[in-house]
């Protein structure tokens, strides 16, 4: 049975959806955080892991969607998809110009930039408190007019279902193939006939869409957005969500980013210990384990249905073309 | 606007851009031997500034004397840093040296941010003055800490520039930088020599965190926005040119204090000074990667 993961996943998802109601209100507030960071981790593995392009400015796309949408819910009184699909739409425009003016640049150029775009954000944001009322937070208007978190829960995790989904054709079809040439040798992928610029620009308006998507959500999800959104820490968080999964993979950064909310929930009593020791674990995982710790656990997952459809498929006797992959 | 107000805040901007210069030329240091960017650096910055105020309170140390023993403490400490941390940077077998270099100093400013505000508390802390007391010219109001800073700040800029340019380690140095392999043929020892410029580096931002203490105060995360303004000025200096970094210290010490002092809108203006040597970074990347005075063989592709 080739492909046996997909339909554990599948079974898996049924299940949370079946018995998302038997969550506490607290546990599902923890799952409906934990599934807005993985848009955010999956849409940031897109960006770094595939494409090589290390933006820090992934959280500042998730605080521009979230306040764009936001105000102009709060401004015109649009009803709040449209809203968010605004944010989306500005984010990815900003995204794709970000992408256009660091063209040229590689590596720790592009992480200084972007850290320097997504500063000036936080900082104008937390400025100009008569429009984004600074720190105190702007105060959105909710999603659902219901003290319950179920129907949130069912909205975070459609759409982190469709995020992965998009996400997971673009990576599986030429263009993940184009993005990964273009990490390996920029030069040799350019001689091959891929149109580095092109693609460059393209997956920076792509990932800042679901970061604009995630922010939107996450606004009108709490009611209330801070500067902070956007800040250096949460930057920090995703970085460390992002690499202990494996910034190499969509699953694996979507793993990272629960275990990592997961666990931070779990040690809330040690409450200053919890940033510094998984900065311990982040070390770790890069000094020894490069590829990310849900990495081999994931490659298993997948060898499952596939050792056995091997299995079965020789057992008809049938030549193999490739079995010791 | 008179020009007392003008002269005032041109000699803070100077002092102040002495100490992000000292920085600064730390990151570029460590970028012209180590090929990395250093997101840590403004950290080890803020624990150089710790252990000098624990050597002056605890043991009672002149404030001066404090400074050399935590440049000395924070050299031994990036040394053991360099050891654990940066050594797959020098193998061959690693691949996307950039990403690894990025994603460890930046994990590892994590990790020393949030594990300083466990070990000193998050609340600001103030060491006593190197010289109590302000000096008057004229008009002119300037506290002695902040000209004694100044001046140890040159000093210690000086210091290294002979360090480069006179001495033999500092010449194998440049060597190193120039050229790794180069350098092994003629027989330097370019493994050493990362981590000896990992320690200096660090030992250079410690004295600025010592140096700043008494003038502003310390806190946990007391390094992040020298750590961008150093970012901003080796981009304007360019990667690698020490003297570049000197220059564009200074430079943007006066533009931002300039602009703090006649920004339009006094309550913005504050919060605007960071964002403005920000869009100065951008703009430099944009069309200027190399900097204003960027060394040729040293930019990064």
């Amino acid at each position: 049975m080739r492909g046996l993961h997909v339909y554990i996943l599948l079974a898996a998802a049924a299940l949370a959806l079946v018995f998302a109601d038997q969550l506490t209100s607290y546990w599902m507030h923890v799952a409906i955080i934990a599934m807005f960071y993985g848009i955010l981790a999956s849409s940031w593995s897109l960006l770094a892991g595939y494409a090589g392009l290390f933006s820090l400015g992934h959280m500042a796309f998730a605080s521009i969607g979230g306040y764009a949408s936001g105000l102009l819910v709060q401004w015109y009184g649009i009803p709040i998809p449209v809203g968010m699909a605004a944010g989306v739409a500005l984010c990815c425009a900003l995204g794709g110009l970000i992408g256009w003016v660091c063209l040229r640049m590689s590596g720790p150029y592009l992480a200084i930039f972007t850290l320097g775009f997504a500063e000036i954000v936080r900082i104008t944001f937390a400025t100009e408190d008569d429009i984004t009322s600074g720190m105190a937070g702007l105060h959105v208007e909710r999603l659902f007019d219901t003290p319950s978190r179920l129907p949130y829960f069912y909205t975070a995790f459609a759409l982190l279902a469709v995020s992965l989904l998009l996400m997971g054709g673009i990576v599986r079809s030429r263009w993940g193939l184009f993005l990964r040439a273009i990490r390996e040798d920029e030069q040799a992928a350019s001689a091959s006939g891929v149109a580095v610029a092109r693609f460059r620009i393209l997956v920076f308006a792509i990932a800042s869409g679901f970061a604009g998507l995630a922010g939107g959500f996450y606004g009108h999800y709490l009611g209330i957005l801070t500067p902070s959104l956007g800040g250096l820490d949460l930057m920090a968080v995703l970085v460390v969500m992002t690499v202990i999964g494996g910034i190499e993979r969509l699953p694996t950064a979507v793993g990272g980013a629960f275990a990592v909310e997961f666990l931070l929930e779990v040690l809330r009593g040690d409450d200053q210990w919890r940033l510094p020791l998984f900065g311990i674990v982040l070390l770790l995982t890069m000094r020894f384990a490069r590829n990310g710790l849900l990495t081999p656990v994931w490659l298993q997952f997948v060898r499952l249905g596939e050792a056995r459809a091997a299995a079965t498929m020789a057992s008809r006797d049938v030549p193999q073309k490739d079995p010791g992959r | 606007m008179s020009w007392d107000y003008l002269f005032v805040q041109v000699a803070n901007g100077a002092v102040i851009g002495v100490i992000y210069a000292l920085i600064a030329v730390g990151v570029t240091l460590i970028f012209s031997i180590l090929k990395i960017v250093n997101f840590a650096h403004g950290d080890l910055y803020m624990l150089g500034g710790y252990f000098a105020y624990y050597v002056i309170t605890l043991l009672g140390m002149p404030p001066l004397a404090a400074m050399f023993v935590s440049m000395a403490a924070l050299f031994a400490f990036a040394i053991v840093l360099e050891r654990m941390l940066l050594t797959p940077l020098y193998d061959d077998a690693t691949e996307r040296k950039d990403e690894y270099g990025l994603i460890v100093t930046f994990g590892l400013a994590f990790f020393l941010r949030n594990i300083a505000v466990i070990a000193f508390g998050p609340f600001p802390l103030k060491p006593p003055s190197f010289i109590p007391g302000v000096q008057r010219v004229g008009g002119l109001i300037i506290t002695n800490d902040r000209l004694f800073a100044g001046g140890v700040g040159i000093a210690l800029i000086l210091a290294l520039l002979y360090f480069m340019h006179r001495t033999i380690w500092g010449q194998a140095l440049d060597a190193v930088s120039q050229s790794r392999e180069s350098a092994a043929i003629v027989g330097i020892n370019a493994r050493r020599f990362n981590s000896f410029a990992f320690g200096i580096g660090a030992a250079l931002a410690a004295a600025a965190g010592a140096l700043i203490a008494p003038i502003f105060s310390l806190a946990p995360d007391m390094g992040v926005l020298p750590n961008i303004h150093a970012f901003v000025i080796v981009i304007l200096g360019g990667m690698g040119s020490v003297l570049g970094s000197i220059l564009a210290g200074i430079l943007l010490g006066e533009a931002e204090t300039l602009f703090t002092a006649f920004f339009p809108d006094p309550t913005r203006a504050l919060a605007y000074t960071n964002g403005f040597g920000l869009l100065i970074l951008m703009i430099v990347l944009v069309f200027r990667p190399q900097g204003l005075f960027g060394r040729r063989h040293l930019r990064m592709e």
